[in-house]
């Protein structure tokens, strides 16, 4: 097995158990990884931004190419460093102006006809179908999301969740029951939302400790167990060490 | 203190090692539970299975190491699904932290499938802008990327032959753990160059796209490690992600009985107290 994967699966390993320390109580070895992650990321980002646009994307196609129509881009650009100059901070207003305008322009149509008018058009379905042969029919299947019992309960929990939060009506009376379905509407898709959120997570812990299991391999030099029973060990001093270090000092 | 007072006020550490055992026992024995395949991930299976050779199939990397766990196991298996089908695949990430990872994982699948770069796949990198790349993709994709991860100018390259931009696409797939991803591809991408257009994400974002898959707009949803054992399955292929079905499922369990828990011993010690001030009064 190459050295760097051997070497990475130590690393890999030390930090997701420095990590995890953090379930036992806060701690040297958890902010030395949580640094770690912070620092590479940034580090890792700005030398691939660097690289792409500088070098890729402006310095190569100016210099080798002659695409001399680039250097407005940059201009533009080079407009919104002015911030950090506060006598000249006012002409990095021109380089958001055209970033906000072009941005809008380009984002408001697009989101209008995606989110809004695509959503309605598939809210407000036909109730009833007409199969070929079998003239108007209404489908009960709960399962199919087609279905026009489905399409009747989107209907009315589409509705509900809007009155719930149209407040200039009290809601008093059938305003109550119509805002109370639509509470229950909410609280099930809330419900859904979490328990998703927690299949991911617990996804993410899957994936640790397969990796974790991966590296008890005596291929890789078992870090899981040398490290585990290092940060195990460095709990147990520092927790001894806190304990023995008089109030005042803790 | 009642049983159930004390329960409530239970370490906390106690639970996480609860979890971590339910998860880490199913990793160490799994019994192989069975994977039902859902219609949203069949929905992209199928998708990809009625192209025909030769077809162009873009994947989008819209993710971090962050999202390692979920959505590494639905890319290697779709791109193992691709290279079997003998697609043209173009693959890019719209997250520039993602960017190394991204190209470790077309090239190991590309070298187990057998592929070579520029010939049967290319791997475009990362370019800055997010979503604008998407629109610069739909006009003019050499002008997005005029060169690839490795350098190589894409307008010599042969698996790009007869692509001009996102409208010669056949099939796109947006493996998102955010924004830039799914939604974007759609908006952006697929509403305007009309390209047929699935989803892969995160489960945190699964339910949030899933009016996007019943309105047509996507035709098919890969959510999450579940998703991506189900899509192991289709292949055949079963790796990671169907390995951590068990554990996924012992800690589901472990969490609905810790919630019923919680809410018995809850209301048990909220009824104790009222029975109390009731004596009192």
């Amino acid at each position: 097995m190459p050295v760097e994967t051997i070497i990475g699966a130590w690393v890999a390993t030390g930090l997701t158990l420095f990590i995890f320390s953090f379930l036992y109580k806060d701690n040297p070895l958890f902010k030395l990884a949580e640094n770690l992650y912070v620092g590479v990321s940034v580090g890792y980002t700005i030398v691939k931004t660097y690289d792409t646009v500088i070098v890729q994307l402006i310095w190569k196609p100016i210099v080798e190419n002659g695409e001399w129509a680039l250097l407005i881009p940059v201009a533009i650009g080079i407009l919104m460093l002015t911030r950090y100059v506060p006598k000249a901070a006012w002409i990095s207003r021109y380089a958001f102006a055209f970033i906000v305008g072009v941005g809008s322009g380009l984002a408001i149509p697009r989101t209008i006809s995606s989110f809004i008018l695509k959503q309605i058009e598939d809210t407000v379905r036909p109730l009833l179908a007409l199969a070929p042969g079998e003239g108007v029919t209404f489908t009960w299947n709960l399962l199919n999301p087609a279905s026009s019992l489905n399409t009747i309960i989107i209907l009315v929990g589409v509705s509900s969740v809007l009155f719930y939060f149209f407040f200039s009506v009290e809601h008093t009376g059938p305003g109550r029951v119509v805002a109370r379905t639509g509470i229950m509407f909410l609280m099930i898709a809330f419900g859904a939302a979490f328990g998703y959120t927690v299949m991911a997570r617990m996804s993410l812990l899957i994936g640790r400790l397969t990796d974790l299991i991966e590296f008890t391999d005596p291929s890789y030099g078992r870090p899981s167990l040398w490290l585990l029973g290092m940060t195990i060990l460095t709990l147990v001093v520092m927790a001894r060490r806190s304990s023995s270090l008089p109030p005042e000092e803790k | 203190m009642t049983f159930a007072e004390r329960m409530l006020r239970i370490d906390r550490r106690i639970i996480f090692l609860v979890i971590g055992f339910c998860t880490l026992i199913p990793l160490l024995y799994p019994v192989g539970l069975p994977i039902k395949i859902s219609q949203e991930v069949r929905g992209v299976y199928d998708h990809i299975e009625s192209l025909p050779e030769g077809s162009v199939f873009l994947l989008s990397l819209d993710f971090d190491p962050a999202s390692k766990p979920e959505l590494h196991p639905q890319s290697i298996s779709l791109l193992r699904h691709a290279f079997r089908k003998n697609l043209r695949v173009i693959a890019l990430t719209l997250w520039v932290s993602g960017t190394g990872m991204a190209d470790q994982v077309i090239t190991q699948v590309a070298r187990e499938m057998g592929k070579e770069s520029g010939k049967d796949y290319v791997f475009l990198g990362w370019s800055p802008g997010g979503t604008a790349v998407i629109i610069n993709m739909g006009q003019d994709l050499y002008g997005a990327f005029p060169a690839d991860y490795n350098g190589k100018p894409t307008k010599a390259l042969p698996v790009l032959q007869g692509v001009a931009s996102l409208r010669d696409v056949n099939y796109a797939v947006s493996l998102g753990a955010g924004n830039p991803g799914v939604e974007a591809w759609y908006v952006f991408g697929k509403d305007k160059y009309k390209f047929e257009l699935g989803g892969g994400c995160t489960g945190v974002m699964a339910p949030g796209l899933y009016p996007l898959l019943r309105s047509g707009q996507i035709n098919g949803l890969i959510g999450g490690l579940r998703g991506a054992a189900e899509y192991e399955s289709l292949i055949g292929q079963k790796g990671k992600a169907v390995a951590g079905m068990d554990a996924q499922s012992a800690t589901h369990l472990a969490i609905i009985v810790l919630v019923i828990m919680c809410n018995l011993f809850y209301f048990s010690s909220r009824n104790r107290t009222r029975q109390q001030g009731q004596s009192e009064a």
